[in-house]
This record gives C-alpha cells, structure tokens and sequence, in this order.
C-alpha cells in the first residue's frame, strides 16, 4: 500500500539544525560590558609605550597618568567598535582561502612555544627543537580537523634568542600550508615573520586582503601593557595585519576569583586595545581573545583543563558576538603529564564547549602538561575529538528526507532498513570513527588488543613516515632564508 | 593580661593579618622575649599551616593569608630579633631575569618564603643581572631566587651567576632558580645551589639547604 505524503514544507517556524549553545544572556552581557567600560574609566590600564601614550594624550578621549595609567573615555572606546571588521579570510601558503573567520564559524588549531617534548624514539621529556616544530607542522598540515597551525613547540636550539621567531616561522613553513597563527619577539621579529609571508602571497596589498597569519600578543594581566606587546600591535595596526590581543589572567591569582570578575578585566584589557589600535589606523583587524582559567590552589599551576577555562571561554565568545568582534579562543588542552586518560577527558571538554559556543579560531589544540609540554600524539587523538565534536555541532535536520516518513511508511512494522536506498543514501552523514575502537571482544583480540593509546601512537607514526607537505619553491626560499640571515646578522653581538 | 600566643598561633593559621600584627604589638610592649613570640606564636601556627597544606586541608589562598600574617609579624620582631642575636631565617631577595615579564610565579614563591619568616625583597621583572649584583651587595641575603618562564631568558640566569662570581660574592649567598622551562639539570648546569619546581616544595629544599 502507497500512501501519498503530506506537505513537508513548515510555516512560521523556526528551524534550528544546529545546537544552541550559550552560558550568558545579553543582559549579563551587557552588565559586563558596562563594567569593563567602568574599569577603563576609573581604574584604567598602565602602558609601557610612549608612542602609544601620545596617541591617548592628542586623542582628547583620554587621560594618561603619571605612572602611564590610561583611563578612556566610553565615547571612543564604542566609536572604536564600530569599526573592526566581522570578517576575515586567511589563506594557506597553498593558496587555499580556508579559514573565513566570521560569526559561529570554528576553526581549531595547535598552541605555541611548548618548551619541551616526549622524544617519541626514547620516551624521555627533552627540550624542543627546529624539527620537532617541522614534524608538528606535517602532522597538522595532514590533519583534516585542523585548520591552522600555531608552532606547537619553540626552536629551543635556534641560534639567538632575539631572532628565534623568525627560524620558528621558517619551522612551520616548512611542515604545513594550512594558514599560521605566529608568535613573535618584537615589533621587528613581527615585520620580519609579515616580509616572510609577504612573499608567498605577491605583496602587501594581497596579504591585507587574504592574510596569510594572524599575529598573537598579549597583554599582562592584570591591565598592564608591555612596551613589545604594544610594539607589535600598532605595527599590526600600520600594516592590516590581523592580530589578537588575548589576556591570559588567571581568576584567583591575576585576576578576581569570580568568573564574572576576570570577565571583566579581561574585557577591559581587550578595549584598550580596541581603543589604541583604533587611533592608530581605524578598521584594522584585530581579534578579541582570551586565555581565562584559574589558578590551581593546591600547586598553583596556571589550569589549561579546569572547566571553568572552557566555561569562561565560552562566556568571552558570548561577548565578542555581542561585540560583533571575531574570537581566538582556547581549547584541546590539558593538564596531565603525559597522553592518558585525563588529557582526553579534559580535551574533550574544553573542545566541546569551545565549537559548541560559536569561537573562530581554537587554539592550543594538544598541550599537554598545562602549556609546557609538547604531544604529536595529542594532536593525532584531539583530530578525532574533534571529528566527533563537529558532528554534534551539525545538529538534526528536520526536512522531508531526514523526518524519512515515507521510508518508515514503505519498511513498515517488522521490516529492516539496511539494505534501503534511504540508507544507503543517508549514513555516510555520520561520524566515521578513524581511532575509536568499535569492535567486539573477539575481533579486538584477535587485532592485537590495541587501545586507544596504541592506535593513536601507530597513527602518529603513519603521518610521519608518510606525509610530506607541497615544498616550498626554491626562489621564495633563497628570499626566506635573505631574511632570517639578516635579522640573524643585525642581532650578533 | 598577657598575650596569649596560642591565641595568635590560631589567628595566624586563620589569616587574620591584622589581628596578628596588632597582637605582635602586644606581645612586645608587654616585654615579652621576641624568640618565644616567634616560635610559640608565629612558627607555631605556620607549622600547623604547613601540615594542613600538606595534608590538603589548607590551600593557597589560606597558606598565603596565613604567610602574610607571619610577615607583618616579622616585620616588627625582626629588628628585636637581630639585636638579641637570635636565629631566624635569612633575608631572600628574588626577580626575574632580563627578557622576561612573567611575574605571578615569583610572587607567590616570595610570599612562601615570607610565611617562612623570611624577609623578602622582590625585585621585579625584566631585570638586568647587575640589579641582582648590586641587591645581593646591600640586603646581604642568605638567597637569591630568579625566575625564567622562558626557554630565551633562562641563560640570563647562568649570567647572573657569572656576574655574582665576578664580583665576588657568588659564595655569600645561595642561589635557587625556577619556572616553568627550568629544570633540575639545567639548574646544575649554571651552576645553582637549589632548583625550585614550586613555590610550596621551594621553601622546604631551601631550608634543608641552608641548615646543612
Ligand atoms: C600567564 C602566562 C603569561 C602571562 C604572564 C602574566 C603575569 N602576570 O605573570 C603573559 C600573558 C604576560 C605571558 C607572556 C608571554 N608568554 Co607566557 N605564559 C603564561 C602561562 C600560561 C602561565 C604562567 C603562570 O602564571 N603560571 C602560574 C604561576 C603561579 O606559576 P609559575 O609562573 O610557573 O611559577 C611557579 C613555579 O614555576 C615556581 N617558580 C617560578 N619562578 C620561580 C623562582 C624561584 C626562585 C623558585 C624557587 C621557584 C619558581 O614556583 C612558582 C609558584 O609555584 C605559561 C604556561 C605555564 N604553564 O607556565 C606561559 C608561558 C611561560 N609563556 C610562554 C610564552 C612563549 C610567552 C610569550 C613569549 C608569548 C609571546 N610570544 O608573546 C610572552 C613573553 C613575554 C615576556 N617577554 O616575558 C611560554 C614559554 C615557552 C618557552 N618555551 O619559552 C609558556 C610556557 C606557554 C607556552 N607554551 O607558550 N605569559
């Protein structure tokens, strides 16, 4: 028996696909935000940079102190908002516009500077070097959960530590092609990393328009600006170049013990720089950002996987949409020591939370040891969190094809649907598991009882020996290493 | 009446630093001997904080109110103390070295070492190594502790040392390195006497090394 169906088209509805996820309503929003503007003007943030202060000084919306305090006006602080770009597209050295920073779309991708690693021949913990940020690099460039790469690890065995950003980039060059999230030593280290990408992209102009990086600085929490941290930013602000200025307070220690406290200074840091580069060159690209956790009260460890980390994340990301500004936010990271169940557990957490709330650009993907120690590994295992995360986050569609009445109607009570055309169109929309062991006892014996650890270290292992990223052409080399070598010059004694 | 320093014992390991301080006062206007002020009042509470620290009874926020109490005490016994010649923890100066602005973790070693009556000068961050030189010079302490976050500003760390031995003085003073990149090997290395993993850990390898 066929029945006809009935008319599937919904009216006057709201269709939602996607989970909705959000831990502040806009009134708490709002009451932070006013409270952040209220630091700024009464409290305000000291600045460690005279040119900067000379803006604050002729800007007339300000009031600089004696001791380089900076109270600003609300006027220019929402004049200032009103002018940051909602989008920004970065492209990979493969040419690839990959990572549309706009609202509620999520991109994930490594941390930086870990300064030590798991050698993966000997086990034993050693200090990170060039090939190690190499090997990162290819492992994320294979990776399809990554969208970009941050330097995992530092060059510990570069030359000088005045130029060692420099043969850091040159480290993740070299690995990936996905789009770069970089840290630098100072202004200069910043305009020689913008000069290096300048080259891949044909000029100025076409890294202003597609980006091929965004360049992380901080400021010192609590509201305290450092001379290179601002050097960087106005240089940011000359040149277009997208840059995050993320605070990295930790609540009970560098900032209140409320969540909503370190909220609200960490906002007001973000506005001051939302004010600074503003009177540098309106519209240029900044990023708001936000590394907020707490501090452990047992060992004082800086917690890359307390749950308020990813619930604080997740309430800055409520904030920058408010703001209609794009969000660099913290996730796939953790406190253990090694690879083990709590990584996993604490990855999986702050990944969630973070995709779930809508952040652009999630970062720090495979810390392990709170942001010290360095994991290949950890990378290989968070690719398949995430894999799994993405999938929650596409949600249920509701149209004719998925509510699937007529397939119910045509196998009816009793029947099977495995072999139905329904389903042979429709379950390739699930998550494959590429790591997650589905098996029955026998079978997972049999396939030499691996766990989860034994499938990810083989995994790991498979990139390595096999996946090498499209080299650089030998011109644009010669030119890279021109640059390194001069900045290498200029800074030996 | 006199003060009853159980009392100020128990004051103590509930972090009433005003309260400590005021009865410290007390104590030594009422011409109570200073040592027993210190170790039946004072040390008497920190060992009881130390304990429940130790046994997770106790946190930060508590051991380091509690740390703040021993310093305003200390504050007004230590003049005492040095006059009748009796012995107490040193003075420990600490910063972090050139290059490098990471400053809570320094603080808080400071502030552990205050509970365990030291006196503490901090110095700061971003320092260059002739700021140790010249702080070693005039508090004369028996530790120098510096603090590198950074894989770039560890060295500075070996040049303070070298500018210790330069001018002199390298074997006045004990010196204990730490933060997040540095590591017991590394310590040896340059040449320190004690590495630090934590600032609660910290204190007690520094007093095992200074009683020695
Ligand atoms: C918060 C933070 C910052 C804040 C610091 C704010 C402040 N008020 O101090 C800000 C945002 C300013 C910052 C800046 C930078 N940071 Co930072 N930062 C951190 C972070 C996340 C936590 C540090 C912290 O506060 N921990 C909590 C405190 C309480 O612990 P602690 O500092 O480790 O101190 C304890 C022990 O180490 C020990 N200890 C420390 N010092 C001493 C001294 C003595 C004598 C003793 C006995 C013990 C001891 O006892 C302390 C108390 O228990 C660490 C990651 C980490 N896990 O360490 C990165 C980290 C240290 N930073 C790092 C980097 C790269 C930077 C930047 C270079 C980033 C950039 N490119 O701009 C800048 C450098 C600025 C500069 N020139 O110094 C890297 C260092 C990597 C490396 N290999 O060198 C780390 C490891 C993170 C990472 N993987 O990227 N950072």
């Amino acid at each position: 028996m066929k029945s006809v169906m009935p008319d599937m088209q919904p009216m006057n509805q709201t269709v939602q696909e996607t989970p909705v996820f959000e831990v502040l309503s806009e009134d708490q929003i709002e009451q932070i935000y006013f409270s952040a503007l209220e630091v700024l003007e009464r409290v305000g943030s000291r600045v460690h940079h005279d040119d900067a202060l000379e803006l604050f000084r002729n800007s007339g919306d300000a009031v600089v102190g004696d001791d380089k305090r900076v109270r600003v006006t609300t006027s220019l602080v929402e004049r200032a908002l009103k002018n940051y770009p909602r989008k920004i597209t970065l492209k990979g050295r493969n040419g690839i516009r990959s990572v549309a920073l706009q609202k509620d779309h999520v991109y994930f991708g490594t941390g930086s500077d870990l300064p030590f690693t798991y050698d993966r021949k000997t086990g034993e913990r050693r200090r990170t070097t060039y090939k190690d940020i190499v090997d990162a690099g290819r492992i994320v460039d294979y990776l399809p959960n990554f969208d970009f790469f941050m330097s995992h690890g530092i060059v510990g065995d570069a030359p000088n530590p005045l130029t060692y950003d420099r043969h850091q980039f040159m480290a993740m060059l070299e690995g990936c092609t996905k789009p770069y999230v970089v840290t630098s030593v100072d202004g200069e280290g910043l305009e020689d990393l913008w000069k290096m990408a300048c080259l891949f992209q044909g000029g100025e102009d076409e890294f202003r328009l597609n980006p091929m990086f965004v360049a992380y600085i901080e400021p010192i929490s609590p509201l305290t600006n450092d001379r290179t941290a601002v050097e960087k930013l106005l240089f940011a602000a000359e040149k277009g170049i997208p840059a995050m200025y993320t605070p990295c307070p930790s609540s009970g220690a560098t900032a209140p013990a409320t969540i909503a406290g370190m909220l609200v200074q960490s906002l007001a840091e973000t506005l001051l720089a939302i004010a600074l580069c503003h009177l540098k060159r309106p519209g240029m690209p900044l990023i708001m950002g936000g590394v907020t956790t707490v501090m452990d009260m047992r060992t004082t460890t800086y917690s890359y996987g307390a749950p308020e980390m990813a619930l604080a994340s997740a309430a800055n990301t409520d904030i920058s949409k408010w703001l209609n500004l794009i969000m660099f936010s913290t996730g796939g990271c953790s406190d253990a020591k090694v690879l083990d169940e709590q990584a996993a557990i604490e990855s999986t957490i702050s990944n969630l939370t973070a995709f779930l709330s809508g952040a652009n650009l999630v970062h720090d993907v495979g810390y392990i040891d709170s942001g010290v120690n360095a994991s290949l590994e950890s990378l290989v295992m968070n690719d398949e969190i995430i894999a799994m995360v993405r999938q929650v986050g596409k949600g249920i569609k509701t149209d004719e094809a998925h509510l699937a009445l007529k397939v119910i109607d045509e196998v009816g009570p009793g029947g099977e649907f495995v072999t139905h055309d329904h389903t042979y169109e429709h379950w390739k929309e699930w998550f494959m598991p590429k790591l997650m062991d589905r098996s029955d006892w026998e079978t997972w014996n049999a396939e030499g009882a691996k766990t989860m650890l034994d499938r990810v270290n083989e995994e790991t292992q498979r990139i390595l020996d096999t996946h090498e990223p499209a080299p650089i052409d030998d011109t644009i080399k010669k030119e890279l290493k021109k640059i390194i070598d001069d900045a290498d010059k200029r800074h030996s004694k | 009446m006199a003060v009853d320093l159980g009392q100020m014992a128990e004051l103590l390991i509930a972090g009433k630093v005003d309260e400590v301080e005021k009865m410290t006062g007390q104590a030594i206007e009422e011409g109570m001997d200073p040592s027993d002020i210190l170790q039946k009042g004072l040390i008497a509470g920190m060992d009881v904080v130390g304990q429940r620290f130790k046994a997770c009874d106790m946190f930060i926020p508590e051991v380091l109110r509690s740390a703040k109490a021993m310093g305003a005490g200390m504050k007004q016994l230590r003049p005492m103390l040095v006059a009748s010649g009796a012995k107490m923890a040193g003075t420990m100066v600490i910063g972090t070295v050139k290059g490098d602005l990471h400053d809570i973790g320094k603080n808080l070693v400071g502030m552990m070492f205050e509970g365990a009556g030291f006196q503490v000068v901090n110095l700061g961050i971003d320092l260059e190594s002739q700021v140790f030189v010249d702080a070693v010079k005039e508090h004369k302490p028996e530790l120098l502790g510096m603090s590198a976050l950074l894989t770039t500003t560890m060295p500075k760390m070996g040049e303070v040392i070298n500018a210790l031995k330069e001018a002199g003085i390298r074997d006045q003073v004990k010196v204990m390195v730490g933060g997040a990149p540095v590591t017991e090997e590394f310590a040896k290395e340059i040449g320190a006497d004690i590495y630090g993993a934590n600032a609660a850990s910290s204190v007690d390898k520094a007093k095992a090394v200074l009683n020695a």
